[in-house]
């Protein structure tokens, strides 16, 4: 009789919960769009957030809305976006591939040091301590927390500064955030020239700490007005001038702070 | 007063991680960040109190009427995963910012035991059900009170010079053991 009853009420128990739940699933039913499950299944999924998307899922349904360009996902980079192009029905996109690039030029023995530091070998944790010793409060810290979280074995320490490798790169961005001091940003791969200085310090003070540091004379302001601006300090690029000769800009900058690089 | 009480012993004197070492493997599993534990802690007070609610009302209404109190683990089990799924259902269509916000912790939940547990005990201490709803919260809000304490010390192990033979999962059991002593201070409060 006991052995009836159980099987009896759990029976039932599990029978208007399934119930329940057939009737929710549909109640709460969300029209998604077929496409976003199919491009999900594209992506590399690694939900980086370098798309700029809150995660792969994120971006597909972005994607199927028309809101991002297929070419949005820049780990996948061309080969995802021809697939999802496919999907989308969408013919002549572009893919800019990006890399990343270190906006620093001090090797390890031309940066002045205030106070010698020997805590914690990471970036992170020198950053805490009044930036590792180091005089300049925007330069590179040398310590490789940028080489130990990329994925892709493309970004190596030369004379205490990082380099990247533009082939292996793939613009996942983990780099950009490991980095404490924000020195480390995407740049388009066509257009291999960079400010490798994040100093905001006036010309003046730059000069007395760095021999390799941006001192603002905008020189190259003059020389390439397409490309390059001082803003608060600093020369920056407009990289969707791709294509342009920045040979004088680079030649003349007293410091050498704009190179090319790749 | 009463009340407070439960609450107090659930919440710090009988902390279920540290002093019933309940939930260790979500408590070693998600803790290693702060925004990821305060994620899950929230996930759990939420589904804790939910599903601690239903359960008491199955186990009263249901199980005692047939005098099949024995059923309580399978009933249990069938009612709070049947019972996830529902909330995850509901969240998704009515409060997709919480859905995205609890993310994967809310299906995580389904299989943690401290969910089951404290159904388990509202029972064996023989609550009512107001008594048993309080009791719920004061364990959930334990479990996150641990749980983010336990992030901190975590997120600032990650920058110190541990020895090799110490990294990782060693340490974490070392210091949730120092926790857990230190938690132990608190037996006796208030006399409870």
């Amino acid at each position: 009789m006991i052995i009836l009853t159980s099987i009896l009420v759990l029976g039932i128990l599990g029978f208007i919960f399934a119930a329940l739940l057939a009737l929710a699933a549909n109640y709460f039913k969300i029209e998604e769009d077929s496409r976003v499950a199919t491009i999900l299944a594209i992506l590399p999924g690694a939900n980086c957030g370098a798309c700029g998307a809150a995660g792969c899922h994120d971006f597909a349904a972005k994607v199927a809305k028309g809101e991002v360009a297929v070419s949005g996902c820049l780990v996948g980079g061309e080969k995802v976006a021809k697939k999802i192009a496919e999907i989308m029905g969408e013919t002549g996109f572009e893919v800019h591939k990006q890399v990343a690039a270190v906006h620093c030029g001090a090797k390890l023995n031309q940066r002045k040091l205030k106070a010698s530091y020997s805590g914690i070998k990471t970036c992170a944790a020198a950053e805490l301590i009044g930036g590792g010793g180091l005089l300049c409060n925007y330069g590179c810290l040398g310590y490789g927390d940028c080489v130990c979280v990329c994925p892709f074995d493309a970004i190596h320490l030369s004379g205490g500064l990082p380099v990247t490798d533009p082939e292996k790169c793939t613009a996942c961005g983990k780099c950009v955030k490991a980095c404490p001091r924000q020195i480390i940003s995407l740049r388009p791969f066509d257009f291999p020239v960079i400010v490798a200085c994040s100093s905001h310090d006036k010309g003046a003070d730059t000069r007395k700490i760095c021999p390799v540091g941006c001192i603002a004379c905008k020189i190259c302001e003059k020389e390439v007005p397409e490309v390059f601006k001082v803003v608060d300090n600093l020369a920056v690029m407009d990289y969707s001038k791709s294509g342009t000769n920045c040979e004088p800009a680079i030649l003349k900058c007293p410091t050498k702070c704009i190179v090319r690089v790749g | 007063m009463e009340l407070f009480g439960i609450f107090f012993a659930a919440f710090l004197i009988n902390n279920i991680l540290l002093i019933r070492f309940i939930a260790l493997c979500s408590f070693f599993g998600v803790s290693t960040q702060i925004g990821t534990s305060i994620g899950m802690s929230f996930a759990v007070i939420f589904v804790m109190t939910i599903s601690s609610a239903v359960s008491w009302v199955v186990y009263h209404f249901i199980l005692t009427p047939f005098h099949l109190e024995f059923l309580r683990t399978a009933a249990f089990i069938l009612t709070i995963a049947a019972l996830v799924q529902l909330e995850e259902l509901y969240m998704k269509k009515m409060v997709p910012n919480l859905y995205r916000a609890m993310g994967i912790y809310l299906p995580l939940i389904t299989t943690n035991c401290a969910i089951l547990a404290v159904a388990f005990l509202a029972i064996d201490y023989k609550y009512d059900f107001l008594p048993a709803m309080v009791y719920s919260l004061g364990v959930s809000f334990g479990y996150s009170l641990a749980m983010v304490l336990f992030a901190y010390v975590r997120e600032r192990m990650a920058l110190a010079p541990i020895p090799k033979w110490f990294q990782g999962y060693p340490i974490a059991f070392i210091t949730a053991a120092l926790m857990s002593l230190a938690f132990l201070g608190f037996t006796g409060m208030f006399g409870l």
